[in-house]
């Protein structure tokens, strides 16, 4: 007995791959159909704040994650990217991840066929050129963002564009929302909310999400939405469900794997010592 | 010759560091003409910074190939790889879409970079598990807490979790998000801003010190 | 001039992506995630290859981004232009490279020090304001007379243990004292925030981790389709075929050690 449970514990860790890949694969296949429900607090607020701004405001999204965080931040972009046009605001696109710009580009290409297809590029949205040098770009977003952001990313000068009307700096929006897998979120938070009393979100990976809580407390952080789940709560409150939602129930079986292997371990260790 | 190599070097570290420091307080046109132009100009220094990474990646490839070390045929699949990218790019002009159309950049980006990229960091979801079995052990009263933190997390995140709270402890009119929701709000914030703050002192005493040129080390040896 | 031209269109026209490229494209992706996660069954060539792949295409990828938004348009257009003044921050910037030939790698310090001293003396005052007295104030935030006397008794209750566990992780981050009597115990307690944190945040890996592996199943879902031949199960047909061929050729040669 003993004996066999001490091998149960030193299990080829290859046999708890395949299982993980069963569990997470399986419902991809067949989806569990689970509903969604208990959406966080803090993505809520970050709903109901761009619900709250008046028509035609401008909303900074600074899309600064890469294609190794794309499952859980890019259907966060995407639904963002949604609720914002069709609430008929208005929204600059931005990143300072160098990795990005092609997941933007597939948010540009997704604009005008199923996203908003009635908004216009230059009207109601425009699309800025990576910038490197995060610190440098935040503290002049707050002075003149013409002074870096002079040209949109393809090389059109954007001052007299539509879109960009009465927008100079940070002050004249009405929102800034920074999507990132990295401490880019941090620095938004350091060198462009605080500075300029600028309203800020995020929406960040399920591994840094627990490090914002001290900014959502004193209020830094107007809201935030957190990892594959965040994605999809939000996409639940704007009624349309896409990758979030599907993902979030693919992740069932798995979660409640981690939670079994770390039970059984345990009690075998205390079999094993009692025993 | 000290006085170009390393006098110059310290003062510029200073004179910059004060004066972007100065700025912050003293809010007028001169500082904020300063500060857009130091923005600018470290803007651009950043984008060679790059170089750095790039020179150094190959340097220590060209010389695994060049002295034929173990594995040095896999080296070569790293200017591959460069090539993969950089050659479609410089014929679609750096755009990944024209138009409605996906150029090869963007095609080399979906097919190529993505895969890669996402598959390096999805692998460690594999080692999480294992870990968890193998490693995870509750033989504290520490540990415990850790552990019961962790299991409400990863149950209440997703609906299936969710339904087992509500089929269990349903009755007690609380949700499982209901709990996450005041972890993540009262007993995390509290930790996390006890580091935040220790993070902040250590930040502040080596910002200073580089200003002031007691700390050196990042400008490598005499 | 001419000749130039049209032979460059000609290798252009190379690049054209057709439909028939993005079938392939299911292949090369289903081909490449396998590979990378052929080594969680053991090391191999395929994985190595691929890794190395991936080290090169994320620095193309970088070096493109650079090229064509930053070095082009901030200062090879500038400099066309006439604006010499943007030479500084170039010259700054490439004075960084300097750093891999040892006998003038001094230049690169004007680079270095202008980088530190410009960061530094931004950080200061931002630190100061948002990570030091901003916690400080959220903290107390709660006892105001304010919001006392709106008789919120929950919020007050969560602001005092707030309040309460973060001063007992100052304790267990504060070592000018000895932790003995009073000190010990709070830093003691101050462990038990620490854990419910780290606890927190090891449940949001676990479902950030998962969430990432998602997206590559989801993907080899999709390249699993028909309309990509059936790209994932060929390709993982094959692995599985090259591992059970190298276990022969290992076990009749009598040696080879697995990697786990």
């Amino acid at each position: 007995m003993k004996n066999a449970l001490e091998k149960f514990l030193k299990i080829d860790r290859r046999l708890i791959f395949l299982a993980l890949t069963v569990l997470l694969f399986a419902p991809i296949v067949r989806p569990l159909g689970l509903p969604n429900k208990n959406l966080g607090k803090d993505v809520v607020n970050t709903y109901n704040y761009i619900e709250a701004l008046p028509e035609r405001s401008f909303v900074m999204l600074s899309l600064d994650y890469d294609p190794a965080t794309r499952p859980e931040l890019h259907p966060q972009a995407v639904a963002l990217v949604k609720h914002a046009l069709r609430r008929n605001l208005r929204v600059g696109i931005f990143t300072l991840n160098a990795g990005a710009t092609g997941m933007i580009e597939d948010i540009a290409a997704r604009i005008p066929k199923d996203i908003a297809p009635d908004k216009v590029y230059g009207r109601d949205y425009v699309i800025m050129p990576f910038q490197p040098n995060p610190v440098a770009v935040m503290t002049q977003l707050g002075i003149n963002l013409y002074e870096i952001y002079d040209k949109d990313r393809n090389g059109n000068p954007t001052r007299d564009m539509e879109v960009m009307k009465g927008v100079k700096s940070v002050k004249d929006m009405g929102l800034g929302i920074c999507i990132t897998g990295t401490a880019m979120l941090d620095y938004y938070v350091a060198y462009v909310a605080d500075k300029y009393k600028f309203p800020m979100a995020g929406g960040v990976t399920a591994v840094s999400q627990p490090g914002y809580g001290p900014y959502l407390q004193t209020g830094q952080l107007k809201g935030l939405i957190g990892g594959m789940k965040g994605a999809a709560d939000y996409e639940t409150l704007i009624n349309d469900l896409e990758k979030g939602t599907s993902g979030i129930d693919a992740l069932s079986l798995a979660h409640v794997l981690v939670i079994v292997l770390i039970l059984t371990s345990n009690i075998i260790m205390l079999v094993l010592k009692y025993l | 010759m000290i006085f170009i190599k390393k006098h110059i070097p310290l003062f510029i570290c200073f004179f910059v560091g004060v004066l972007t420091l100065g700025s912050y307080y003293v809010p007028n046109a001169t500082s904020e003409n300063y500060i857009e132009m130091m923005n600018k100009w470290e803007n651009i220094v950043a984008g060679f910074a790059f170089l750095l990474g790039l020179m150094s990646l190959f340097y220590s490839h060209f010389h695994k190939i060049s002295r034929k070390a173990p594995g040095w045929g896999y080296s070569l699949f790293v200017y591959v790889g460069f090539l993969l990218v950089v050659i479609p790019a410089i014929v679609s002009n750096g755009q990944p879409m024209k138009g409605p159309d996906m150029t090869s950049l963007g095609w080399i980006y979906r097919f190529v970079f993505t895969s890669l990229s996402g598959t390096m960091f999805a692998v460690l979801a594999f080692y999480i598990v294992s870990t968890a079995y193998r490693a995870f052990r509750i033989k504290s009263p520490q540990a415990f807490v850790l552990f019961a933190a962790a299991f409400m997390v990863i149950l209440g995140r997703v609906p299936l979790g969710q339904m087992m709270w509500d089929g269990v402890l349903g009755w007690t009119g609380y949700q499982v998000t209901d709990v996450i929701e005041w972890l993540m709000s009262v007993p995390v914030v509290a930790g996390r801003r006890g580091i935040m703050i220790g993070i902040a002192i250590g930040g502040i005493v080596t910002a200073l010190k580089i200003i002031f040129g007691i700390e050196r080390q990042y400008m490598g040896k005499d | 001039m001419e000749f130039l031209g049209n032979t460059w269109n000609a290798f252009a026209a190379i690049f054209t992506v057709t439909p028939g490229w993005m079938t392939f494209g299911g292949w090369v992706a289903a081909g490449l995630t396998i590979c990378l996660f052929s080594f969680l069954y053991k090391d191999n060539p395929f994985f190595k290859v691929a890794e190395h792949l991936y080290l090169g295409a994320g620095m193309g990828w970088l070096f493109q981004v650079y090229l064509f938004q930053t070095w082009k348009p901030k200062v090879f257009l500038p400099l066309m232009e006439g604006q010499y003044s943007v030479l500084i921050p170039a010259l700054l910037g490439l004075s960084l490279v300097t750093q891999f030939f040892p006998r003038i790698s001094w230049v690169s310090r004007y680079g270095f020090t202008f980088i530190m001293g410009y960061g530094s003396g931004l950080v200061i005052p931002l630190t100061i304001s948002t990570d030091f007295l901003k916690q400080i104030g959220g903290t107390i935030a709660p006892f105001m007379v304010s919001e006392i006397n709106s008789g919120n008794i929950i919020s007050l209750l969560n602001g005092t243990f707030v309040a309460f566990g973060f001063i007992c992780v100052l304790f267990y981050f504060f070592f000018s004292v000895e932790h003995k009597g009073a000190v010990k115990k709070a830093s003691n307690i101050g462990i038990y925030f620490l854990m419910l944190y780290f606890g927190a945040a090891f449940g949001n890996t676990v479902m950030g981790r998962f969430s990432l592996l998602y997206g590559r199943f989801d993907d080899l879902y999709k390249y699993s389709a028909p309309e990509y031949f059936y790209a994932t199960h060929v390709v993982l047909g094959l692995l599985v075929a090259y591992f059970i061929l190298d276990k022969l050729v290992l076990s009749r040669r009598g040696g080879g050690q697995e990697a786990h």
